[in-house]
């Protein structure tokens, strides 16, 4: 048999697409079924969270704030009058009976913060107290927190999170080694939208915390004050780094306040009144 | 600020593994191409000891390899494939380069010995793969070898 010299074709191995064409039809397709999943296991959770019973509420409360504590122990206070102040008097005109019961965490830092965790477990922070001026603006951050805990925002927001650990979970272990700068990027656009309520359900807090507020004063006149100067200082948010703790879990204050005075005009409600000055401590 | 200097750091390197490894690429590609076309007179037979052997006055064995790394940008788009399926179009180049370099250097070694036939010619592939850890970095060898014969 003659042997012919002859090249072999090109394009036969090698399949003749561009590289970024491909990887960008890869990008789209993972973006996208990723979003997918997550909706709508975020959306299944969140409906599976908010059927939860009272009683089984209180206990998973029960372990969050076991976990969660020990962190904060050393700046938790057990016996302070305001905690007293928060638990005994304010809370109850506040928010009544409630399944499960609100247990207020006192934390000594100065950061100004307020937050719920499930099993109506409400941290406050003394910075917060420091930062009032009297008790409707307490009570309104107060009524807030509150009505996050009867809408099950919490809980939902767990849903979500475990959601979202579940499927960080199985990327970090499904993927191979390889993927090592995805899984790290994957998590911290997780963090961002893990751990803020939305945006529906902070205005729905804030309408019914003024309402609250309104109802036990007779006026809605100084609650908003604390949220007018923490308004002063947005620009600034950067700097105030004790302060800027409130808007990296909150939206921001300016819209917050225009709505909720919307709201008050629509309502016909009285927006002054005379104060109610905080006890001595 | 620490996720968003992470997130810089990983498309700076998806664009270097991308313009790197296409320059490098290209570059290989020519060398392959002058290379086989200066090679071609002599064949490359595959069949083993069935057949009648040619004339042989004398034999010896050849043997050409080759180690070739991916690029981050290959590495990433090959992990995206690896959720959804398919072909890995990323790593048919590496795998082709691969090859068709270790079967030119078994061959470039075999003409300067004088040979005029390479003959039951196999490809044999391993994957050579970094310390077992995050940042491993994927290697292909390639080894490709035959018996030269002198007719």
């Amino acid at each position: 048999m003659k042997y012919t010299p002859k090249l072999i074709p090109e394009g036969i191995n090698v399949t003749p697409q561009p590289p970024l064409i491909d990887f960008g039809y890869l990008i789209v397709t993972i973006v996208l079924i990723s979003a997918l999943i997550f909706f709508s296991l975020g959306w299944i959770a969140e409906w599976l969270a908010i059927k939860i019973s009272a009683a089984t509420e209180s206990k998973i409360g029960q372990i969050l704030i076991s976990s969660t504590m020990p962190a904060l122990s050393s700046s938790v206070l057990l016996a302070d009058p305001r905690l007293d102040y928060l638990q005994e008097n304010l809370l109850p005109t506040l928010a009544g009976e409630t399944q499960p019961p609100l247990t207020v965490h006192l934390l000594d830092d100065d950061m100004i913060n307020a937050a719920i965790l499930p099993g109506g477990h409400i941290l406050v922070w003394t910075g917060l107290l420091k930062a009032v001026q009297s008790e409707n603006e307490l009570a309104f951050v107060l009524a807030h927190e509150v009505a996050h805990f009867k809408h099950r925002d919490p809980l939902r927001m767990l849903g979500r999170s475990l959601v979202m650990l579940s499927l960080l979970t199985v990327l970090g272990t499904g993927v191979n080694q390889e993927m090592a700068g995805l899984p790290s990027l994957v998590s911290q656009t997780g963090e961002l939208i893990g751990l803020q309520y939305s945006r529906q359900q902070e205005q729905a807090a804030d309408e019914e915390a003024l309402s609250n507020v309104i109802q036990h004063y007779g006026h809605g006149g100084q609650a908003l004050d604390f949220f007018k100067r923490l308004a002063e200082q947005e620009p600034q948010r950067g700097r105030e780094l004790t302060i800027s703790r409130y808007f990296s879990t909150h939206p921001p204050t300016i819209e917050r306040l225009a709505q909720l005075a919307q709201l008050a005009k629509v309502r016909g409600w009285t927006m002054t009144g005379a104060i109610t000055p905080l006890p001595r401590w | 600020m620490g996720s968003f200097l992470e997130i810089l750091i990983f498309l700076g390197l998806l664009a270097l593994g991308y313009f790197a490894g296409h320059y490098f690429e290209r570059k290989h590609y020519k060398s392959i191409r002058l290379r086989e076309s200066q090679t071609l007179h002599i064949p490359l037979i595959t069949v083993g000891a069935k057949p009648p052997w040619p004339n042989a006055k004398e034999a010896k064995l050849f043997i050409g390899g080759v180690v070739i790394s991916t690029d981050y940008f290959k590495t990433i788009s090959a992990g995206l494939r690896n959720l959804v399926g398919g072909r890995v179009m990323a790593y048919e180049t590496l795998l082709d380069r691969g090859r068709r370099e270790a079967l030119l250097r078994m061959k470039e070694q075999a003409i300067e010995w004088g040979a005029t036939q390479i003959l039951n010619v196999r490809l044999e592939t391993a994957s050579i793969w970094g310390a077992e850890g995050k940042q491993s970095v994927g290697s292909v060898e390639v080894i490709a070898y035959g018996t030269g014969i002198k007719e």
